[in-house]
């Protein structure tokens, strides 16, 4: 079943004469890894922030689950597709660590005990523990960038979306990250990212669009 | 003709600019009649006609403030006095024409305070600090202004970024309750406050780094001059100000 679907999708910000984005067509299933790469400036970080109902399309429209995403709030949309900046730092809010992993969590009601777990856990993947009390705004770029998406997958989303997922990563982390979103796929989600970094989408994904002058192709692997 | 003097307005010296607004802003503050008021809303929406500002989207904005205006009309009419009574319930005044005419001041006000601002906004912010350098304002003063007003809209841009990032976490804002609204709005302001001072130190330290305040003189690559026009505006301001100041009084 098509989880996102973008029909004749355009975009222009106010004021722009000329379209970002143009006639953009394509579906996500909640399968493997989808990777989107591109010049700088071309709009790929519109194009997510599209598929997340930031921002709404100027012509088209885009259907999640087969609903209409311009009839559902950013909260509907955020317990089903999950989004990492490109700047982590947009995402942080809370004035802890754990506190920033167990925000989402609270939301959904769950027991305080599983909360604790679930933070627990993913302070240990991400090798967070130890700052588990520090202010998240006061992290290096590449914990900042970890607990962000730590953040997010600890809501297992059904969809992940990440944008430069890998920057400010070293070696060993980007590999934890890769084999993070192998266990998501391996557990029937779906990744979306956006990357320059051509070793880790040659790595990982099984799908690659390129976006070029506003329009989106498909590249198989 | 229209055009050029259009042309000839927006570049007049931001001190000029400054000078109308202050005028303008001063009047607004001084007259407590909706029909002095309303001369000199038009005075200004003929100003920003000239300095071809579109001021009407400004105007549509104000509809937001209409309930708070609405609340105000009824609160001046029950507990200030004065005026005739339109509609009462009982011995409680409901609506007065003291009531109308107060609520009308402030509306008019704050239109003439928003239009004038906007008058300058036709000059570039850095303009501005040449221009309070100009007036013997100390350049890392003036320099500080021009900071405040170019981070603005970055910070304003960050606080929407956090709204979007909680929402994206569950919280729906349309539906939580007040108080957790004020908790959310809470999560706002503590990234605001640490990137505030982040920037803060980052600038400080590339500002140094580039040599500011190392010796007591500067030179700027743009030197303002005070034209014909500029004094012949500031006068005009200046005296009508003045002499609608001092009739009113007298009167």
């Amino acid at each position: 079943m098509i989880f996102m679907k973008m029909v004749q999708v355009g975009f222009s910000y106010p004021g722009q004469k000329k379209p970002l984005l143009n006639d953009i067509n394509f579906s996500i299933h909640k399968e493997g890894i989808t990777a989107l790469t591109g010049p700088n400036g071309v709009g790929k970080t519109t194009l997510s922030k599209l598929m997340v109902g930031i921002l709404a399309p100027s012509t088209g429209h885009i259907t999640l689950k087969g609903q209409n995403m311009s009839s559902m709030a950013l909260a509907q949309i955020g317990r089903l597709v999950g989004y990492v900046f490109q700047n982590p730092e947009k995402q942080l809010f809370c004035p802890t660590v754990s506190e920033e992993i167990g925000f989402g969590l609270q939301n959904l009601e769950l027991p305080e005990h599983e909360v604790q777990r679930l933070v627990k856990e993913n302070l240990a993947y991400f090798e967070l523990e130890h700052l588990a009390q520090n202010f998240p705004l006061q992290l290096s770029e590449g914990e900042k960038r970890r607990l962000a998406i730590a953040a997010v997958l600890v809501l297992e989303p059904e969809l992940l979306v990440l944008d430069e997922p890998t920057t400010g990563l070293d070696a060993y982390r980007k590999h934890l990250l890769g084999e993070c979103l192998l266990k998501l796929v391996a557990s029937k989600r779906g990744v979306f990212m956006i990357s320059h970094d051509s070793n880790f989408i040659d790595r990982y994904a099984s799908r690659i669009l390129i976006l070029e002058n506003g329009r989106l192709k498909e590249n198989g692997c | 003709m229209g055009v050029k003097l259009a042309v000839k307005m927006i570049n007049l010296d931001p001190r000029a600019k400054i000078v109308i607004v202050l005028c303008l802003s001063t009047l607004a503050v001084f007259f407590n009649t909706p029909g002095l008021l309303l001369i000199v809303l038009i005075i200004t929406l003929l100003l920003l006609q000239i300095f071809q500002v579109k001021y009407i989207s400004l105007i549509y904005k104000f509809r937001r403030l209409l309930p708070v205006l609405f609340v105000l009309l009824f609160i001046q009419s029950a507990f200030t006095g004065h005026g005739q009574v339109l509609v009462a319930f009982g011995d409680v005044h409901i609506l007065t024409t003291g009531g109308v005419s107060s609520a009308s001041c402030v509306l008019l006000r704050m239109l003439i305070l928003f239009g004038s601002a906007m008058i300058i906004a036709t000059s570039n912010s850095r303009d501005y600090v040449l221009a309070l350098v100009e007036l013997k304002i100390p350049y890392e003063i003036a320099f500080m202004v021009l900071i405040a007003l170019r981070f603005l809209p970055v910070f304003v841009q960050e606080a929407k970024d956090t709204l979007i990032a909680i929402q994206l976490r569950g919280v729906d804002m349309q539906k939580v309750a007040w108080g957790k609204k004020i908790k959310v709005f809470t999560y706002i302001f503590s990234p605001l406050v640490s990137n505030v001072l982040l920037k803060a130190n980052q600038l400080a330290i590339s500002m140094e780094a580039r040599g500011f305040r190392l010796y007591p003189r500067r030179t700027y690559l743009r030197v303002l001059k005070y034209n014909s026009l500029d004094y012949l505006i500031t006068i005009l301001s200046l005296s009508i100000t003045l002499v609608v100041l001092t009739l009113s009084i007298i009167r």
